[in-house]
């Protein structure tokens, strides 16, 4: 796609010693990942391990206190400029566990307003383009609906063409189906797959396993605000090196 | 127990209402003895008001200016409506002189046009701030004069309704422009200098009566000006109307912007755009959709405020009905006329209640069919 002068495997994302506190909560401890381009990683680990806060920390949304974290060739932390943040995001797509579409605009208008507020297309050429998005997540029959007429998965699939209408060099997930009905979680997650098989660069955080190991290259288990475990998903499912990570495989089998 | 279905339930139509519209009304008006009783002694009354009603404002009602009042000072009759149009022009356009009165007429008709237009959706572009700046630019050349031949009438002879239109208008209008920022302000995170400003402001604002406000425009305000810098009482008691609802409506938008969910803002910030973006495409009309109600109501309460100024010797609509009933040939008529005056209000305030209500239904996608 776009920025193809960037080859495969070079670095895209350098998260260095990340700490994050809220109040005296530690909720990110050290976390050191990178992540190369055309790579995609899975993070997973139980509730309130701190997989969400990091994924924000990736493109601007939540701040952290000590640590260096790289993205798409810039550094954010506490003296990143207002200008800088707005170019990382430009160049990271973010999906929401709760859609977060814009009520107030039709599903085609949640996919154009950035791409021509941001200047980087004319409204015409954004209107083609969002219409080859939402094809391909199979939406355009329903370009002209406002979010409220969409099924939940319907909504997560349009707010994945409307992250796809900026042309992002990566693409972050945040549980994208933990607010969805166990029937539709499947329409979304083979949008993904279909993603990921295109080459996206993607950082997802998931309690799927079975999506994970699918699309992963590599997991990422994380527990209390600390990376554990960073493993392929063949090691990471057939044998678990960290004590908790064998646990919390466990426990989803279990339920 | 196990219980596994043996046949199919298919589809049915659904069972007709089960409540007939008899039934409905006697549940609502006849259900018990009391309720009865209630609706039987309200009926009557309703019924011997309306009859009254009927018989003084239509049947015995005087409609001709011919030989009026005379006509209207016989035994008998019922409502003086003539003192209505022989008061029209005094109440509509108050001391404006007389052989102009037109001008007024169409500098409030063309306001009343661009109302129509701008509540329209398919109008809301670019051009209609133009076509405001044109419309407003027209009034003032309009009802002042100077040029083009016309003569020259100063604003304190302005009166009646083109006063209390443009004193709402340029009210609101300036009141709201200003609200915005207020509230965006004030919704901000963090604390700072132009917080505590806005908050100092807010709250100030609503602790003072508007009547304190009127005075402090219309006769503090001149003591501090510099000799020779004269602003017009009119444009004073405007700007202070402005400043008083600006603090009301801040509080509302405020409110609007504390229902927008909070990933809404993540979102946008998330695909790269502006905060000004953000703001403007993003969270403003998400809240001002869900205040609309709150707004309106503000508008209807101030457009109804305008009729204070009248003690600060604004000649407005009211000011202008208190004179056509004070003449003395017409003595004893105020009731025809503060009813006609009250009538006014009622369309213009209950034109903007229903013009809420559809722009409501229109924009909520919830509602929208």
């Amino acid at each position: 796609m776009s920025e193809a002068t960037v080859e495969r495997g070079a670095e895209i994302l350098r998260v260095d010693r990340l700490n994050k506190w809220y109040g005296s909560y530690h909720a990110l401890r050290d976390v050191t990942l990178t992540v190369a381009v055309g790579e995609r990683v899975v993070i997973c680990g139980p509730s309130g391990s701190g997989k969400s806060s990091l994924i924000r920390c990736i493109n601007g949304i939540e701040g952290f206190d000590t640590g260096t974290l790289e993205a798409c060739g810039t550094s954010l932390g506490r003296s990143a400029t207002a200008a800088q943040l707005m170019t990382v995001r430009r160049r990271i797509g973010m999906v929401f566990q709760e859609f977060n579409l814009f009520p107030h605009l039709s599903v085609l208008e949640n996919c154009t307003l950035a791409p021509v507020a941001t200047g980087l297309l004319r409204p015409p050429e954004a209107e083609v383009m969002a219409l080859q998005l939402l094809e391909r997540v199979r939406l355009v029959d329903q370009a002209r609906k406002y979010p409220s007429e969409l099924s939940g998965g319907q909504q997560q699939r349009a707010a994945i063409a409307r992250a796809l209408c900026m042309k992002p060099r990566l693409m972050l997930f945040d549980e994208p189906t933990s607010a969805l009905d166990p029937e539709t979680v499947k329409e979304v997650l083979d949008t993904i797959v279909q993603l990921a098989e295109e080459g996206m660069t993607m950082v997802c955080v998931s309690h799927e396993m079975g999506f994970a190991r699918q699309v992963a290259d590599r997991i990422v288990f994380m527990d209390e605000g600390q990376v554990l475990e960073i493993a392929s998903p063949q090691e990471f499912f057939a044998a678990p090196a960290h004590d908790r990570s064998t646990a919390f495989l466990g426990s989803l089998l279990r339920s | 127990m196990r219980y596994v279905a043996s046949a199919r339930i298919e589809a049915a139509a659904p069972p007709r209402s089960s409540v007939s519209r008899i039934e409905r009304i006697r549940a609502l008006f006849f259900s018990s003895p009391a309720s009865t009783l209630a609706t039987v002694l309200l009926a009557l009354a309703c019924a011997t008001l309306a009859a009254q009603l009927f018989t003084w404002g239509i049947r015995d009602a005087v409609f001709s200016t011919a030989r009026a009042p005379q006509t209207c000072r016989v035994a008998g009759v019922g409502a003086c409506w003539a003192v209505i149009g022989e008061k029209l022009r005094l109440i509509l356009f108050g001391t404006y002189p007389y052989a102009e009165q037109w001008r007024p007429a169409v500098a409030m008709l063309s306001l009343l046009a661009m109302y129509v237009v701008s509540a329209q959706p398919r109008f809301w572009n670019r051009r209609l701030p133009l076509a405001w700046a044109v419309t407003l630019a027209a009034f003032a050349l309009l009802m002042f004069g100077g040029v083009l031949g016309l003569s020259y009438v100063p604003d304190d002879r302005w009166g009646g309704l083109p006063v209390t239109l443009i004193l709402a208008t340029l009210g609101l209008v300036a009141g709201f422009a200003l609200a915005i920022p207020l509230a965006l302000v004030r919704h901000s995170p963090g604390g700072g200098i132009a917080k505590a400003l806005v908050v100092a402001y807010i709250e100030l604002a609503r602790s003072v009566p508007l009547l304190a406000v009127l005075f402090l425009a219309s006769v503090m305000i001149p003591l501090f000006l510099p000799q020779g810098m004269d602003v017009s009482k009119l444009l004073r008691v405007i700007i202070a109307f402005a400043l008083f609802t600006a603090a009301y409506l801040a509080e509302v938008v405020r409110s609007g912007l504390m229902a927008v969910p909070v990933g809404q803002r993540q979102a946008a910030a998330a695909l790269g755009l502006s905060p000004f973006v953000v703001t403007t495409r993003i969270v403003l009309p998400q809240a001002l959709t869900a205040v609309l109600p709150a707004l309106v109501n503000v508008f209807i309460a101030f457009f109804k405020a305008t009729s204070i100024v009248v003690v600060v010797g604004i000649f407005d609509l009211m000011t202008a009905a208190k004179r056509a009933a004070a003449d003395a040939q017409w003595e004893g008529f105020g009731t025809e006329i503060y009813l006609f005056v009250a009538a006014v209000y009622f369309v213009f305030c209950y034109a903007m209640s229903w013009y809420s209500a559809r722009l409501q239904a229109a924009r909520d996608p919830a509602r929208r069919a």
